[in-house]
């Protein structure tokens, strides 16, 4: 770390860990998009958010539809940079993002696709490659590992995409609304792999709307509503007044 | 390491797109030979025979002139698209996008050496000599090469900023073809014209140099050679300069 965070409302102190891996540091975001052949129109995203995370920090992002979370992955993945404010990591901190739908060549088999994930988080194809067979058993995709994405169902996608994360080896996994992945079976098996990776030392930021699964899997967390921070602490105390607000 | 890991990027991924551009295709691989030859057979077909061009060497003037060519206008067609067509991968990554764009021209190259390699087969097949000359024929790759990666960033960044672009690209590929001297020759006009032509078109240029170098046993003008790659050069490190500080407006182009 070569800055230190300058906002009170960081939230680190709350947790139980004190090793900061990244911080945001008064960031904010906005964006031009085009209007017509002429005009555009400038959308604020969020403005002067501040917090820390810290070695093996889980913290859940709270916040209605819209309300800026997916893309505040993105820019702590990297993908966008704050209009304004910085983000301020571990110079070697490795960064995963899990999203459905996200990171996949359908022309590319399942398994270089894995390859190319690990490629993307900094990793080399040899640190990759003792993993696969791990991730391919773990995804249950048999055969179809070998075939090009494209012919994958939905459902598979996303359990090829869960399993590449989890075996990923990354120091902050940043994960947005993937818990309900796959079918029955493969969700119970998810929600158990991932349950040990949070109680790891993994730092892990987690988008959810399932209050429960947040509760239970992250000790810290910020609400956003309206492109602001409105409240940020302790898990259940942040949760109980997000509820509420419903 | 950074430079050794992006370039290990650009062929892996260049690697694995040619996998999977040979898994859609029954004929898989074969399509590296039969893609080039299916245009040289056609280009014969219509100025050799049916046109009735006077050159007793057409089918080798061609040859030389369709094959490079077609290096250029496939990475250019492909890697047009490279930065949207990785939408997937900049929605989950930071990937740098000229590595995007890379990639594509790397894998066209890869699919070029097969071309070349036909290309020899035919010169030796047809008893062309083999002349000192051809010692040349590195730096004029290198050229091609720095051409073709400038013009493939510049067209990526044009298509982020409009898909419009995907049409004026496709129709500038088509009058490079009709310019540059695929099929006529440069040196057949007027000394005038040819000097504005080669000097306005490097691609022309080029097709010109690999037919004095491969086909005449010729001295080529390595003058104008080494302007051309000092131009890209620069062009090239303007374009990933460029790219390096719009990383984010580029991700908000295609994702947004």
């Amino acid at each position: 770390m070569n800055q230190a965070p300058t906002d009170a409302n960081s939230i680190g102190a709350v947790a139980a860990y004190s090793d900061p891996v990244l911080c945001v540091d008064n960031v904010s975001l906005a964006y031009k998009s085009p209007v017509g052949l002429w005009s555009k129109q400038e959308t604020l995203v969020f403005k002067n958010l501040n917090f820390q995370l810290t070695r093996g920090q889980k913290l859940a992002v709270l916040g209605r539809n819209g309300a800026g979370k997916s893309t505040l992955l993105r820019v702590l993945a990297g993908i966008f940079a704050p209009t304004s404010g910085g983000i301020i990591k571990c110079e070697d901190a490795r960064i995963a993002l899990l999203a459905l739908g996200a990171g996949y060549n359908p022309f590319l088999t399942g398994r270089d696709n894995v390859i190319l994930a690990g490629l993307l988080t900094g990793q080399t194809a040899e640190q990759v490659r003792p993993r696969l067979e791990d991730i391919k058993q773990f995804s249950e995709l048999g055969d179809a590992f070998e075939r090009p994405v494209r012919t994958y169902s939905s459902g598979m996608r996303s359990r090829l995409a869960f399993s590449g994360a989890l075996f990923m080896d990354v120091d902050i996994l940043l994960i947005d609304e993937v818990l309900a992945v796959g079918d029955g079976h493969f969700r119970n098996k998810a929600k158990h792999a991932l349950t040990q990776k949070f109680q790891g030392d993994q730092t892990v930021v987690l988008v959810t709307h399932a209050m429960g699964d947040a509760r239970k899997l992250c000790d810290s967390a910020i609400w956003l509503e309206d492109g602001a921070m409105r409240q940020s602490g302790a898990i259940d105390t942040v949760a109980d007044a997000y509820e509420a607000s419903l | 390491m950074q430079l050794r890991r992006e370039l290990s990027f650009i062929d892996l991924t260049a690697r694995m797109g040619l996998r999977a551009d040979a898994a859609v295709f029954y004929l898989g691989y074969l399509w590296w030979v039969l893609e080039p030859l299916v245009f040289v057979g056609i280009f014969y077909f219509v100025f050799g025979i049916l046109l009735e061009s006077p050159r007793a060497d057409f089918l080798a003037f061609l040859i030389v002139g369709k094959l490079p060519f077609q290096w250029f206008s496939g990475s250019l067609s492909g890697s047009a698209t490279a930065i949207i067509q990785g939408q997937q991968l900049i929605a989950q990554s930071p990937v740098p996008k000229a590595l995007l764009v890379l990639s594509r021209v790397q894998q066209t190259s890869y699919k070029q050496l097969a071309v070349f390699g036909l290309l020899f087969t035919y010169l030796f097949a047809t008893g062309v000599p083999v002349a000192t000359s051809w010692l040349w024929l590195p730096i004029v790759l290198f050229a091609q090469y720095l051409l073709i990666t400038a013009s493939s960033l510049g067209a990526a960044i044009l298509v982020c900023v409009a898909r419009d672009f995907t049409k004026l690209i496709q129709l500038f590929i088509i009058a490079m073809m009709f310019s540059s001297g695929v099929f006529w020759d440069p040196r057949a006009l007027s000394p005038e014209l040819q000097h504005y032509i080669f000097l306005f078109n490097p691609i022309a240029m080029i097709l010109d140099c690999y037919r004095q170098l491969l086909l005449y046993q010729q001295a080529i003008d390595i003058a104008h050679l080494a302007l051309i790659i000092s131009a890209a050069a620069a062009a090239n490190a303007g374009l990933l300069y460029w790219i390096r500080r719009h990383e984010t407006w580029l991700a908000l182009r295609v994702l947004s």
